[in-house]
């Protein structure tokens, strides 16, 4: 635990001083958000959330992808020898959702900026960007942790992560359509139990995996 | 795995089994069209009746009635044998039904020797212009149940709709269990490798992951031809379509991912990870959100489609072995593909 907090630290410590690829980030998703306003003036609420989900789901692609990136072999070597791959992965995959989550309310923000605002339910719709931000970043850290080992890990990172995260987009979609009172459906909590199952799911086989690939 | 040749006999006997039986029994007679299925009350209706593989000329005793209740049945009061698959029958309607609803649904069963009874639900309605229950009462001719006559020789249900596609479910089927088998199967090999880093059990996983791949774009194939069918178009977007889509998709990842790398043992520990990390989240995918959503498929929202009235027992003698021996057989074609990989490996374990 305490190792967890250190390389945390260590990792918000970098991202301060490398400030710029932050900001990239950010400015990349507003960048976005303001093409798609300018391309579609009037947009529907369905499209709203299509379009949402998808801008968070290539921004969270462009800012995980450096986490296994930007650190050297020679350092990654360092880690391996001071800290156990569990509190190494958990450092990255908490880092991570902290990110996604800045992102994917950034987004939000600029959305609503430049559109009608859509959402009518509050807690639901930032229930959706916890959840999905939780499923986000387990997949993408695990991913960018085996595509960070092959020698072209930007493209690899796009095709092992999308298909394993249709099914989280799909129940997102869903939610939040929900959240915008688009379609009325009291089952929904089912929704929120597939996410929290699915995040569980893929932490846990996470925990098993990772240490295989981590001594490599 | 290495397979006993009395089990690879069994897996072929089984295949071949379900082919030729599957192919070559026949469907159950059945009523495909009834003309006109819009009749009125007070007069004789003359209604044609076309039949599937049906024997209305040959049969001794045939009798039609038209069901409007558990209690009333209206017996055809005459019946004009055209062919074996056509007839018309005439219904002298009463004037009142006893019944408040101004158009009842009736069903159409026609009880012969030959074929036993047929019974097709919601075949005519028919109107009433007003509506009188107690005259209905005064009218109407008691009579009891009709005796359904059962049809003797071993057939296989005839649905509407599905008609003689019902034969699908002994190949779409049992390609899907066949699939699921085989990358549980490479994800046991996977486990096997990261534990043991031994080459042997890498090839066991991707011959199974293979196969596998083939076994779910042929299940996807029968599936998209069924649904032409039935559904009425190749895709549907129907949940269970999807998912197949996104498994496929994984794992040619699995493939692209193995291809990207040189280093063998790096390319066997990566591949392994993401084909185990790439199962746990398909369980969700295949198993539990296809039964919370509505499906096209049979059998959505909890139960699976094995078993009610879908699968009769005639069926089951068919679809069981089917489902074994398309298993048995994919199993060994993997078993043959990681023996290539091994002798390319010049590995001597055949």
């Amino acid at each position: 635990m305490q190792s967890i907090v250190h390389l945390l630290n260590k990792e918000i410590i970098l991202e301060w001083r490398q400030r710029h690829s932050l900001g990239g980030i950010l400015l990349y998703v507003l960048a976005t958000v303001f093409i798609v306003f300018s391309m579609i003036k009037n947009i529907a609420p369905p499209v709203w959330i299509a379009l949402y989900w998808i801008i968070v789901l290539f921004a969270a692609a462009n800012a995980t992808t450096r986490s296994f990136y930007q650190e050297s072999g020679n350092r990654q070597l360092f880690y391996y020898q001071i800290s156990h791959s569990l509190s190494f992965i958990f450092s990255k995959l908490v880092y991570n959702l902290l990110i996604l989550i800045l992102i994917s309310t950034i987004t939000w923000l600029g959305f609503s900026f430049f559109t009608k605002p859509m959402v009518k339910n509050y807690p639901l719709f930032i229930l959706c960007i916890v959840l999905g931000s939780a499923a986000f970043s387990t997949i993408y850290t695990f991913v960018s942790s085996i595509a960070g080992k092959t020698p072209n890990g930007a493209a690899m990172m796009a095709i092992l992560s999308f298909p394993l995260l249709i099914p989280v987009l799909l129940t997102l979609l869903k939610l939040s359509a929900q959240a915008c009172r688009l379609m009325n459906d009291t089952g929904y909590w089912k929704d929120i139990v597939i996410l929290l199952s699915i995040d569980g799911l893929l932490i846990g086989i996470m925990i098993f995996l990772f240490p295989f690939v981590w001594r490599d | 795995m290495k397979l006993n040749n009395v089990v690879k006999f069994l897996g072929i006997t089984l295949v071949l089994y379900s082919l030729i039986f599957g192919l070559l029994i026949p469907l159950k007679p059945g009523v495909l069209t009834v003309d006109p299925f819009k009749i009125n009350t007070g007069k004789d209706n003359k209604i044609e009746i076309t039949g599937y593989n049906t024997h209305f000329k040959s049969s001794s005793t045939l009798e039609v009635y038209l069901k409007l209740s558990d209690q009333q049945f209206i017996k055809a009061s005459g019946i004009d044998k055209i062919t074996d698959s056509k007839l018309t029958a005439t219904f002298n309607i009463p004037a009142f039904l006893a019944t408040n609803d101004q158009v009842v649904d009736a069903v159409l069963i026609v009880n012969s020797d030959l074929d036993g009874a047929i019974v097709k639900p919601s075949a005519v309605s028919i109107k009433q212009d007003s509506i009188n229950v107690d005259e209905a009462k005064k009218l109407a001719v008691s009579m009891d149940p009709p005796k359904l006559l059962k049809h003797k020789s071993f057939s296989f249900p005839y649905r509407l709709i599905l008609e003689e596609t019902i034969r699908n479910v002994y190949y779409h089927v049992p390609l899907w269990f066949a699939m699921i088998v085989l990358f549980g199967y490479s994800v046991w090999a996977s486990w096997k490798f990261l534990k043991t880093k031994e080459n042997r059990f890498d090839h066991i996983a991707v011959a199974a992951t293979t196969v596998g791949i083939i076994l779910g774009v042929l299940g996807l194939l029968t599936g998209a031809v069924w649904a032409k069918n039935t559904w009425g178009q190749y895709w549907s977007g129907d949940i269970k379509q999807n998912m197949t889509a996104i498994s496929l998709l994984i794992y040619l990842a699995y493939f692209v991912l193995r291809s990207s790398l040189d280093d063998d043992l790096k390319k066997n520990t990566l591949s392994a990870v993401y084909n185990i990390f790439a199962f746990t989240a398909l369980i969700p995918l295949i198993f539990v959100i296809p039964r919370l959503t509505d499906s096209l498929h049979p059998g959505n929202g909890g139960n699976p489609a094995i078993g009610g009235e879908d699968l009769d027992n005639s069926m089951r003698m068919i679809f069981y072995p089917a489902c074994i021996g398309w298993i048995i057989v994919s199993l060994w074609l993997a078993d043959l593909y990681r023996r290539i990989l091994n002798l390319e490996k010049r590995n001597l374990d055949i």
